[in-house]
């Protein structure tokens, strides 16, 4: 009893912050008991004053797992703060905020560059042209290479959308665990947990708390570590072919590719190109913004960029490279990432609701993944 | 002499009993504000109803069962009035924790926390409600910013343009003779923005009615649930092979009518983060009053409709997401026939606080976490509570596939 007392005392001087509130609760929910094991001792119930003792050694309880939180939160501190991110954050919560930040940041460039590709190519598209004297005449739509790509750019839109919503959720989850997690509910968690008849709540509300805290933060950062390693190893000289192009257009989504203006009426264009036989078209194998704009120049078969044809082509030609370059901020970075974070805050949810004395089945909150 | 011990130590209890039940006194309102104290005036008489028949049966099958010797019954009856006493008890805490959350002013626990913000003064049900009704008009916000969105930008999309040859300014001399000119979609291209807000759209709609649909449950819980389940509870513990059942019922109306409003409430707390209560419902940098409900922007108005409909792309655009509508609409005309083609050249200035679908679809997950994770999150909660009370009553429940309806 006096060694718990004496745990009791230093308690408070261990911690800061959000520890000191959580050592404050954990002082309430004793006192709470004493109150309760008072009762029983005034009324001369037996049960009360065992309840009393036995809830004691679950507030025991909750105070190793919050040493143990104090443990885990300051050694992935210094794993994740140490790895060179280029924030300027003492913790990793603030890390991954600035990283989702920062990821969201890049896909709504991308969002608002494939917008204005698709507005530019719908337009080119849409053209048609008409020459009617006198009710005789005739109609024709010589930009109708450019339909194939209002679609495919749809479904990218769509994927890009769905990324920036993705992230944008994943950040106001880690504001709510900036805000929140460990100055109010991991305390809240703590007394409604010294009742028996709260106790499913309260570890409910501990196990959320915990989970938001560490473990969301915590698989934003490690997928970025990942990712930057995918990114560096891409780069390496012996690197394979395919995978180079994919890290080579990261970074270089800024731009918006160009497309070049149709003409609707080129008829003698396309008729040209068709007689003399261009036959099939290669896109070329390169990769940089650089390259893409003169792409007309050397597509095989296309001559330059003097027919309808060749434009659609080259557009299509640029903005099949181009989107590869979009593919691993939007797959994996802004995707599989906060997928994974999700996934460990339900199970860790799971394994510490278990551990607080109340499963929570969590496969309702998995599902939104 | 064992059973008389037990029976003796059920003396204290039942004073324990007594004082919870003096507590019940001082709730006065049907979930603290109605007009009628739905407690005191309709569950206490059921719950003292449901206790009497089940007195007048245990204490009829003790006298039969000594009546006609038979060791059973009598056994039967005092076991069932142990488990009378349990359900009573059970239903005191219920009252008890009703009349705590009553005069629990959520205020002062965001004070002793110490969370920033503004926290309105009320108790945990009206602040279980507020979240939910908060979270319903947040979802509600951002579903009428990207329907907004998706209108004008389908709108816009079927915009056609027919440029006569011949061109002086928008007035071509090729369609005097005859139909000669290009054809044009000028807004044609809003198949990525349609196709990425559509997802959201569903979503918020989704959302919204989520957000509802936990609000008409706490609704349901304050205004009919305990009704039922408090009274049948107690009935149905006390009869053969019902117990399990009776325990269900009490393990839930207790769940929910202490966990669930808590949970809520604690949410509420932190509003201003979730709810972007401080910034009136809505992310900063949105102004709500841009976007309204209305399915033309001038339904009003026959010859506004007329004059937006033929007044040419920048006009139509305007129309949806110009900042100032008057001075866009006004630029607009003036860039449209100073310009040759198409699109004659209004920037993005004048556009730039209204069209945002990429700040639309932020708000959607914003409102997604508040008013989806949230509330089920609370549920769960909940649920755990379920399991755990049931199981202090020896019952084991798991209520976890409820979950599916969410």
């Amino acid at each position: 009893m006096k060694r718990m007392l004496l745990l009791l005392l230093i308690l408070p001087l261990a911690f800061a912050q959000w520890e000191a509130t959580a050592g404050l609760a954990i002082m309430t929910s004793v006192t709470l008991l004493a109150v309760v094991y008072m009762i029983g001792m005034g009324f001369g119930v037996n049960e009360l004053q065992m309840m009393a003792k036995e809830e004691l050694f679950q507030v025991i309880a909750v105070m190793l797992m919050l040493v143990l939180l104090v443990g885990s939160d300051n050694i992935l501190n210094v794993i994740t703060t140490n790895v060179a991110f280029k924030g300027t954050s003492t913790n990793m919560q603030g890390a991954a905020l600035e990283i989702l930040t920062d990821m969201r940041n890049q896909v709504e460039t991308v969002f608002n560059t494939l917008r204005d590709v698709d507005h530019q190519v719908a337009l080119q598209a849409s053209k048609g042209g008409s020459c009617n004297v006198l009710q005789v005449g005739y109609s024709m739509s010589g930009c109708g290479g450019f339909s194939m790509l209002p679609t495919p750019l749809s479904m990218a839109g769509n994927i890009a959308g769905f990324a920036l919503g993705e992230l944008s959720a994943m950040i106001r989850l880690v504001q709510i665990c900036q805000n929140y997690s460990m100055q109010f509910l991991l305390p809240l968690g703590i007394v409604l947990r010294t009742f028996k008849l709260t106790r499913g709540a309260g570890g409910f509300l501990i196990a959320l708390a915990i989970s938001l805290y560490l473990l969301v933060p915590m698989g934003v950062i490690f997928n970025e570590m990942m990712a930057l390693t995918f990114l560096k190893a891409g780069t390496a000289a012996d690197t394979s072919a395919e995978l180079k192009p994919l890290v080579k257009m990261y970074g270089e989504t800024t731009a918006s590719p160009p497309v070049e203006e149709c003409n609707e009426l080129d008829a003698p264009g396309i008729m040209g190109n068709l007689m003399a036989g261009a036959g099939a078209v290669d896109c070329p194998a390169s990769t940089t913004l650089a390259d893409l704009g003169n792409i007309g120049a050397f597509v095989p078969g296309l001559g330059g960029l003097d027919s309808n044809d060749a434009k659609a082509t080259a557009t299509y030609c640029m903005l099949r490279a181009y989107t590869r370059g979009y593919l691993y901020l939007m797959l994996i970075r802004a995707t599989l990432g906060p997928v994974i974070a999700l996934l460990m805050m339900s199970a860790g949810i799971r394994t510490l609701t278990s551990i607080a004395g109340a499963e929570v089945d969590v496969s309702a909150i998995s599902r939104f993944v | 002499m064992a059973h008389q011990g037990r029976m003796g130590g059920l003396v204290p209890k039942a004073a324990v009993l007594l004082l919870l039940m003096c507590a019940v006194s001082s709730a006065d309102t049907i979930m603290c504000n109605g007009k009628y104290n739905l407690f005191a005036g309709t569950i206490l008489p059921l719950v003292a109803g449901a206790t009497a028949v089940t007195i007048v049966l245990i204490a009829g099958s003790f006298m039969f069962g000594t009546a006609t010797s038979n060791p059973k019954l009598t056994l039967w009856a005092k076991t069932e009035i142990v488990q009378l006493i349990i359900s009573l008890a059970a239903i005191s805490i219920i009252m008890l924790a009703v009349t705590t959350f009553c005069n629990l002013d959520m205020k002062e626990v965001a004070d002793i926390f110490g969370l920033s913000g503004t926290h309105p003064s009320m108790n945990v049900y009206d602040a279980a409600k507020d979240y939910l009704n908060g979270a319903a008009q947040y979802s509600h916000n951002a579903l009428r910013m990207v329907r907004y969105h998706l209108e004008g930008y389908t709108v816009l999309s079927y915009l056609n343009a027919f440029m006569c040859d011949f061109k002086l300014g928008r007035i071509g001399l090729g369609c005097l003779f005859g139909y000669s000119g290009n054809t044009e979609q000028p807004f044609g291209g809003y198949g990525a923005d349609i196709a990425a807000l559509n997802i959201f759209f569903n979503g918020m709609i989704m959302a919204h009615f989520t957000a509802l649909n936990f609000l008409f449950i706490l609704l349901f819980i304050y205004k009919g649930f305990v009704f039922l389940f408090l009274p049948l509870g107690i009935f149905l513990r006390s009869l053969p092979y019902m117990r399990p059942v009776g325990s269900a019922l009490i393990a839930i109306a207790l769940s929910f009518l202490t966990i669930y409003p808590f949970t809520l409430a604690v949410f509420n707390l932190m509003g201003d983060t979730l709810l972007d209560r401080a910034t009136g419902y809505a992310p900063a940098g949105v102004n709500m009053d841009k976007y309204d409900e209305s399915v033309f922007p001038d339904s009003a108005n026959a010859g506004s409709q007329m004059g937006i409909s033929i007044g040419g792309e920048s006009v139509a655009k305007c129309a949806y997401f110009g900042n100032d509508k008057g001075v866009c609409i006004a630029a607009a005309v003036a860039a449209d026939f100073a310009a040759a083609g198409l699109l004659g050249g209004l920037d993005s200035s004048f556009f730039d606080e209204v069209e945002n679908p990429a700040g639309a679809i932020m708000f959607s997950a914003y409102a997604f976490i508040a008013a989806v994770f949230f509330p089920t999150a609370a549920l769960l909660a909940s649920l755990a509570s379920v399991s755990y009370m049931a199981r202090m009553m020896g019952e084991e429940i798991d209520l976890s596939r409820i979950t599916q309806l969410v």
